[in-house]
This record gives C-alpha cells, sequence and structure tokens, in this order.
C-alpha cells in the first residue's frame, strides 16, 4: 500500500509542477528586453486571420510562450550544465573549450565569393583617388587557441578563406593571425566568454598593421593600463548561459600624449574619451568600446603624430584597436556601413582629407555579415 | 499543435483535462439518469456520475478542433468532410443497405472519396512527376501542401466503413460523436490508427479511476521523456553526421548515424504512440499498443509484429486478407505481398525510397517465409538479433534519403567505398558528445524497463517502497530537465556587434 501511495505522490507532484508552472507564467510580470540574450523578447501576436491561416501566429505564440516562460535562464543553464555533465562538447554552436575557454565553432563559409566580389569593386571604384587602401582579416579564438578546443572536435581553418579572399580581391593585406599565434603565451588574447578579441589582442593586431604601414608602433608600457571589470560575461556566456563560468576582465588603454575629441554625429554628443565606462553597469560590458553603435564617429586627435586621416570599415573588433590607432592620425572616421547608409565612397567623396582607409572584418561573421553589402 | 510543446504541456493539455473532469462535478449531472442510448436503441446500464459523457465528448472535440486548426487552419476543413463523407454513407448503407450489394455501394463511394482524398493531397506531386518522367511532359506540379496526419484520419475512417460493411460495428448516429472519434487530438496527428471498433463503446459509455488517470499520466510522460530527452537528441546526433561531406566520415560513423536514425525514428515514433495512449488512459479511453520493442525482434517477421502494429494490422485486414493471403497458392501470395508492401511504403510518404523500402521488406518477409525462415530459427538468439537490427538499419538508411543519389552515396560509405577510413577522430566526438544519450536508448531499446518492473514486483514490501521514491524523483528530475530543453527551443541569444 506504501508503495502505491509513493506512485500517487509521484503523479501528484508532476501535475503541481505543471501547474506551478503554467500559473506562474500567467503571474509573472512580463519582461521586455532580455540582458542575457541582448534582444527584445517576444510581444504577443496580434490576432489576424491572415496570419493564422499562414500559421504564422501559432508560431509567434510559441515564441511568445517560451520568452517570456518562468525561470527561462535558469532552465537554459540546468539544460547547458546537464548536457556538458553528460560529456557534451558543443552546445548552440559553441565549443566548450580547455581552461573554461568557450569557444565559437567557425561554420561553413558561403558567401566567399560574394564578399571578394564587393571588395574588389570597391577598390576598383577607389582606385583613382590615390588612397592607402588595406584589407585586414582578423581569425578568432578557433584559430589561434586550437589548442584550447575540446580533444577530437573538428576545425576548419580560418586564414585558407581569408587568403581566398585576399587574392581574390586585390587589397593588399594585413595579416595578424601570425602575429597572434606567436604572442599566445604573452597574454590572453581572446575573452573566454565573448566572441571578441582583448585589448591585448588587438594590441597585436595593431603592431601587425603598423608593421605593413611602417609607422611604429606605441610599445605597451608607454600606455596607461586600467583594468575596469573583472566580470564581463559575453555573448558566448550568453549562447551557453552555463552559470558556472566566471567572467572575464576587461583592461582599457590610453595614451596620454593623445588630446582626443571624441564626436558622435548621430546623437550631436562630444566627449574626449574612447569609452563609455557607463556599459560597465550592464551586460552587454564590450559596448564601452566607443560607446556601443553609432553610424558614424569622428576622433580627432590634436596630438597626432602625422596629419593622415584613416577611414576605418569595420566591425566591432576594431573598436578595441581604434584606441591605439588614434596616435598616428589626426583624424579616424570609424564608419559603420549598416547605419550609415550612403555608403564609403560617398563619404571618402566629401571628406578629401581622407589618405588612408582600412577595412576590418573578424573571420568568423564575415561570412553573414549584413553590413558587407553596403560597402559597394 | 506537437505534444513537446510549451503550449500544449503546460496551458492545452492541462486546460482540457481540467474542463473534462470537472464535468463529473457538475450537480445535475451527478444524480440523474443516462439518458444515452446505445447504437441498437436499447438504454444503456444506468450508473450515477456517468451521464456527464455527452459533455465529455463535446468538451474533446472542440479541444480536439482547436488542436487541429492550430495546426491547419484551413485544411481542417478537409478532415470535417472526410468524416462527413463516412459518416454520411454509413448512415447511408445502415439505412438502404439491405442486400450486400446495396451495401457496397456505399463501401465503394465512401472508400473512393477517401483515397481519392488521399491521392490528391499527398500523392499528386509524386505523380505528375511519374507522369511528366514517363511521357516527357512538364506538366506543372500541383505545389499543394500535405495536410497533418491526413494519412492517420483517412485510414481510421476508412476501417469504420469496412467494418460497419462487414457488420462488425454498429452504425454511429450522432456526427458529434463520429466527429469526436475522428478528430480525438491524442491520436489525430501520428497514430496509433484507432479503428473505430476499438473505441465505439468507449465512446458511448467509459468509466474514469483515479488509478488509470495516473497510470495515464506517467505513460504521457515516459512518451514526453522519450520524445524530448532521446528521440530528438538522437534526431540532432543524425543531423550532425549526415551533413559530413562523403569521405570526410568513417565507416563507423556512417554506421553510428544510421543508428542514430534509426533510434531517432523508434523513439520519435513510439514516444506519440506513449503519450496517445496515456492520455486516453487519463480520458477513459484505451488505444492499441503500437510499438513492441521492435529492434529487439528475433527476425523480420517478427519485426513488422512490433513495429508500428496499429498500421500492419490494418493492411493486414483491410488488404492482405481480402486479396487472399496466403491461402490462394504461392503465385497469388507473392502478388499479395507485392501489393501490400507497395502499399505500406507508399503510405510512409509520397517518394520512391518509400516504395523501395516498402518493397524491401516484402522480399524479406517473402524470402524468410520461404526459404531461410526455419534455418534461421535454429540460430542462437544474439544471431537473430543480429541479423534482424541490420537488416532494420539499413532499411531506415532507405527510409531517409528521398535522393536516390544520396542514398547511395551513403550506403557506399556505410561499405567503406568513397575512400572513407574505417574509424575516425569524428567518430570518438559524436560518441563522446552523445555517448550518454545513445546508451540511454540502447536501454530502452531492449525490453529493460518491462523486465526490470517485474523484478521489482517480485521484491520484498521495503525493497518496492524504495524502487517507488527512486521513481518519484526520477520523474521529477526528468520532467525539469525536459522543460529545461522545450524552453531552449527558441533560445537563440541575439549577438550584438554582429555585423
Amino acid at each position: 500500500m506504501e508503495e502505491k501511495k509513493i506512485h500517487m505522490i509521484t503523479a501528484v507532484l508532476l501535475i503541481f509542477n505543471i501547474l506551478i508552472l503554467s500559473v506562474g507564467f500567467l503571474l509573472v510580470k512580463r519582461q521586455e528586453f532580455s540582458e542575457n540574450e541582448n534582444r527584445y523578447l517576444a510581444v504577443f501576436p496580434e490576432c489576424k486571420w491572415e496570419e493564422i491561416k499562414s500559421g504564422q501566429f501559432m508560431d509567434d505564440v510559441n515564441s511568445y510562450l517560451c520568452d517570456h516562460f518562468p525561470l527561462r535562464d535558469a532552465f537554459i543553464g540546468m539544460k547547458s550544465r546537464a548536457e556538458i555533465i553528460l560529456g557534451k562538447r558543443e552546445i548552440n554552436d559553441v565549443y566548450i573549450g580547455k581552461d573554461d575557454y568557450l569557444i565559437e565553432v567557425y561554420q561553413k563559409p558561403v558567401n566567399t565569393e560574394r564578399i571578394s566580389r564587393i571588395f574588389s569593386s570597391f577598390a576598383e571604384k577607389e582606385k583613382t583617388k590615390y588612397l592607402d587602401l588595406n584589407l585586414m582579416l582578423v581569425p578568432t579564438a578557433i584559430y589561434v587557441y586550437q589548442d584550447k578546443l575540446p580533444q577530437f572536435a573538428s576545425v576548419r581553418n580560418q586564414m585558407d578563406t581569408a587568403r581566398e579572399i585576399y587574392q581574390a580581391c586585390g587589397i593588399p593585406a594585413i595579416d595578424c593571425s601570425q602575429a597572434l599565434l606567436e604572442n599566445k603565451g604573452n597574454g590572453q588574447l581572446y575573452y573566454r566568454t565573448d566572441h571578441h578579441w582583448t585589448t591585448y589582442g588587438a594590441y597585436v593586431g595593431y603592431e601587425t598593421f603598423c608593421k605593413v604601414k611602417g609607422l611604429e608602433p606605441v610599445p605597451l608600457e608607454e600606455l596607461e593600463a586600467e583594468k575596469v571589470t573583472e566580470h564581463f560575461c559575453g555573448t558566448i556566456y550568453s549562447k551557453v548561459n552555463d552559470y558556472t563560468y566566471k567572467g572575464d576582465p576587461i583592461t582599457i588603454y590610453k595614451n596620454p600624449s593623445d588630446e582626443l575629441t571624441v564626436y558622435y554625429p548621430n546623437t550631436d554628443v562630444t566627449t574626449d574619451t574612447l569609452y563609455n565606462l557607463e556599459y560597465l553597469n550592464q551586460k552587454d560590458k564590450y559596448s564601452l568600446f566607443l560607446d556601443n553603435l553609432h553610424s558614424l564617429v569622428e576622433i580627432t586627435n590634436n596630438t597626432a603624430v602625422s596629419d593622415k586621416e584613416l577611414m576605418l570599415i569595420k566591425d566591432s573588433y576594431a573598436n578595441s584597436m581604434v584606441p591605439f590607432l588614434a596616435h598616428h592620425y589626426k583624424k579616424v572616421y570609424v564608419f559603420d556601413t549598416r547605419y550609415y547608409k550612403l555608403g564609403p565612397s560617398n563619404f571618402i567623396d566629401e571628406h578629401p582629407g581622407i589618405t588612408d582607409v582600412l577595412i576590418l572584418y573578424n573571420m568568423n561573421t564575415l561570412d553573414m555579415d549584413l553590413g558587407i553589402g553596403g560597402i559597394y | 499543435m506537437v505534444f513537446s510543446s510549451i503550449l500544449f504541456l503546460f496551458f492545452f493539455l492541462p486546460l482540457c483535462l481540467v474542463l473534462y473532469h470537472s464535468t463529473s462535478l457538475l450537480p445535475c449531472l451527478q444524480h440523474g439518469k443516462s439518458r444515452f442510448k446505445s447504437n441498437q436503441g436499447e438504454v444503456l446500464a444506468v450508473r450515477e456520475g456517468t451521464n456527464a459523457i455527452p459533455l465529455k465528448n463535446g468538451i474533446l472535440l472542440v479541444f480536439s478542433l482547436i488542436f487541429y486548426a492550430w495546426g491547419e487552419p484551413v485544411y481542417i476543413l478537409l478532415m470535417l468532410f472526410a468524416s462527413a463523407v463516412d459518416y454520411i454513407n454509413g448512415l447511408l448503407m445502415d439505412r438502404f443497405g439491405i442486400t450486400k450489394g446495396r451495401r457496397r455501394i456505399f463501401l465503394i463511394t465512401s472508400v473512393a472519396i477517401n483515397l481519392s482524398v488521399l491521392a490528391f493531397f499527398k500523392y499528386a506531386n509524386f505523380a505528375v512527376g511519374i507522369i511528366n518522367g514517363i511521357f516527357h511532359l512538364a506538366i506543372p506540379f500541383p505545389d499543394i501542401a500535405l495536410p497533418i496526419g491526413i494519412s492517420f484520419f483517412t485510414f481510421q475512417t476508412m476501417s469504420y466503413i469496412i467494418d460497419l460493411y462487414r457488420k462488425e460495428v454498429p452504425v454511429e448516429r450522432n456526427y458529434f460523436t463520429y466527429l469526436t472519434y475522428v478528430s480525438m487530438f491524442p491520436q489525430l496527428v501520428a497514430g496509433p490508427i484507432v479503428r473505430f471498433s476499438a473505441v465505439n463503446e468507449e465512446l458511448h459509455q467509459r468509466k474514469l479511476t483515479m488509478d488509470e488517470f495516473r497510470s495515464g499520466l506517467i505513460r504521457f510522460m515516459q512518451g514526453l521523456f522519450k520524445k524530448v530527452l532521446i528521440a530528438n537528441q538522437m534526431g540532432a546526433l543524425w543531423e550532425e553526421i549526415q551533413v559530413l561531406e562523403p569521405g570526410r566520415a568513417s565507416v563507423l560513423c556512417c554506421w553510428l548515424g544510421a543508428a542514430a536514425f534509426t533510434m531517432q525514428l523508434y523513439f520519435d515514433f513510439s514516444a506519440y504512440s506513449d503519450m496517445a495512449i496515456g492520455m486516453g488512459w487519463m480520458m477513459g479511453f484505451h488505444f492499441p499498443e503500437n510499438f513492441r520493442y521492435p529492434l529487439w525482434a528475433t527476425s523480420i517477421t517478427d519485426f513488422w509484429r512490433k513495429w508500428h502494429i496499429s498500421l500492419s494490422t490494418w493492411f493486414r485486414d483491410y488488404v492482405y486478407i481480402p486479396l487472399g493471403g496466403n491461402r490462394k497458392g504461392v503465385l497469388r501470395h507473392l502478388f499479395n505481398m507485392f501489393i501490400v508492401w507497395f502499399l505500406t511504403g507508399l503510405w510512409h510518404g509520397a517518394a520512391w525510397n518509400f516504395v523501395l523500402w516498402g518493397l524491401y521488406y516484402g522480399v524479406l518477409l517473402t524470402l524468410e517465409k520461404y526459404v531461410w525462415g526455419k534455418k534461421l530459427e535454429s540460430l542462437p538468439l544474439f544471431i537473430r538479433h543480429l541479423y534482424t537490427i541490420f537488416i532494420v538499419v539499413t532499411g531506415f538508411v532507405i527510409f531517409v534519403f528521398d535522393d536516390m543519389g544520396a542514398l547511395g552515396i551513403y550506403l557506399n560509405a556505410m561499405l567503406g567505398r568513397v575512400g572513407n577510413c574505417f574509424w575516425g577522430n569524428e567518430c570518438i566526438w559524436y560518441l563522446k558528445n552523445y555517448g550518454v544519450v545513445f546508451v540511454a536508448a540502447l536501454l530502452l531499446v531492449f525490453p529493460f524497463y518491462p523486465w526490470i518492473k517485474e523484478k521489482i514486483a517480485g521484491m520484498k514490501e521495503r525493497a518496492r517502497v524504495w524502487f517507488a521514491i527512486g521513481a518519484l524523483f526520477g520523474y521529477q528530475v526528468l520532467f525539469i530537465l525536459t522543460t529545461a530543453y522545450l524552453v531552449n527551443d527558441t533560445y537563440n541569444p541575439f549577438l550584438y556587434f554582429r555585423f
């Protein structure tokens, strides 16, 4: 009889579980934005016949339910933790690497030809303007930290794809992959929980840049370093959401000899710093570099070592390299093709002072980057 | 709507069950007498508290229609039409079918309409492709989307009209009761194929007990866990292996992939049957069992007695035996086998690989009957298991590729004939990532669960209590984990700075 009672309790508890979660769903206050995933959560769809007929309404309701489910983050973390315990080493396209490194998988690139074509068309168009044009394709952690990948994981070589693009588009390359590999032992080059390179990784990239351009890089010791946080849980952390991972530190560098004016035209704000440390209070801490998203940033250095002006067409990897570059140029235009609709060629025409153009992308997001199309 | 979704598990099903069972509490239905009559017109036994059945059927019907409309807001009309056709033909057959010949008219009308609906919605694209191929034409493809569950509900309604013709079931006079049978959401979209004769009585009179509700809930949960924690994981493994370029996957890895797909299919399908049967119990219905550890069969004949039983018995009773089965000579038997297995293959999908898959089994079953069946029985048991599993896994490789070229490449890769090595790192990688789930799946492929249940039943009270407590915690943990997987469905962090 005892046994039967326990079986009954099992069933009652299961029902209780279901009801507590469904009632909880109805009672809990709706959140609009998920900090962890850095996106707006689904809103309840409008009930229109067209949407119902196509099934869109039903899909949207399902997304809404999943997005606002009680204890959502905890459930997702639990799933990841359980999978890792059971031996899984790849979760949501992230390798669970050694030394607490989370490393993004490099998917098979599909747009290599299209991207090469865009770059070469752009180069062709700017040929007559006597600009110093360079292309810098930066490998991500999966290339540099291969030894930290879980055992038996397979990898595609990012730099093979990069070489293909370099050759096809004909823009002079700045290849920092070798330098990154060589400096692996000297410091942390990539965040363990984010898909970006660290400021040290960016510095190594900057050194290569200087070498190719014939500039004299400022030694790291001459810069003021400041560790602004120890708890940066980045995008890859969110993908896995395993709460047992600790955050990364972020170190920022300032050159005391630089006298900077940083202007954001879209918000009409002028400051004297490349960092917005208010972002340290949010989850999205990488945004502290150049204040997150802006269609254009104009950086003026009154004490620059040259009168040259650099235009930077780039993704977010460049944001942590700009602080080093600013030393060498009177003006740096940081240009976002996604938000600046008129395109870089127009911009160059309007700003005859520009002498150098650098295109900088990381290899992992290059293939699916929506902004590339805006270059040409 | 699928069973393994947040919407179904946390909102649709609880709401349905609460409303369904709360009707028993309505005072006006508590002590009244059943005015409900059976099909022959006599009053069924008067019981207290049971006359909520018509209301319960109504609730079940409304929820079933919502369930279907959720997935097919337009094609629901097709289901209503198909069930109306059989219902009306049934009434007419009952009213005018004095002679066998007349009854046959209604039978043929009904079956013809059902089969045309099925042919049009499921096979039109396939047929146009074949006709274009043979006659070098370019008839445009009709491009019809397959209505969910059409193969299941047309077979169910046909079972009604055929059985009625054979006078094995009584006529159903109430359209809503009939529609409740056809549309009943637990078994509507993925089986088992419940024949009218199996639930006819329960549609009118059924007992609901607490104990059976509990068993039903547990059975449902087992199905849910199987689907979410095993079938989906095996599916993910198969997806990963399938996309490897030929030559990059080693022989062992290809076999691992084929085994993963076999398990995905088995666990997915049998989990749906488990959930259907469980929900049936929760509502007082008893659907037939659909799987009895088919991957643990000792021959192909045995496999088909245990795999998708409701389908194979349907074909046996409504096609094979009417054609004469094996009693009209060897040639006729071979012909019958060909027809039945051609149709069985085609039922699974409108593509050549499904036909090929059906015929593959037709041939093997014939061989077992006429050539090596007897010899097989004298072999040691484990060889018979190996023989069966080898054929079944190979069979599902045919099943999964609707592109004949890709099928050829994969089969060759399984034999190591595309320049791939015997085993490689990728194989270890997948074993490491999915090993635990794979082993759990293997345990459930064997009849391990009934075996241990039997063992526990034979133990002392004290030990049984401990096992029950273990099960109690096990179920809660698995439930929470399953919920976590369901919530993860839409989890996709938007990566900032991805420009």
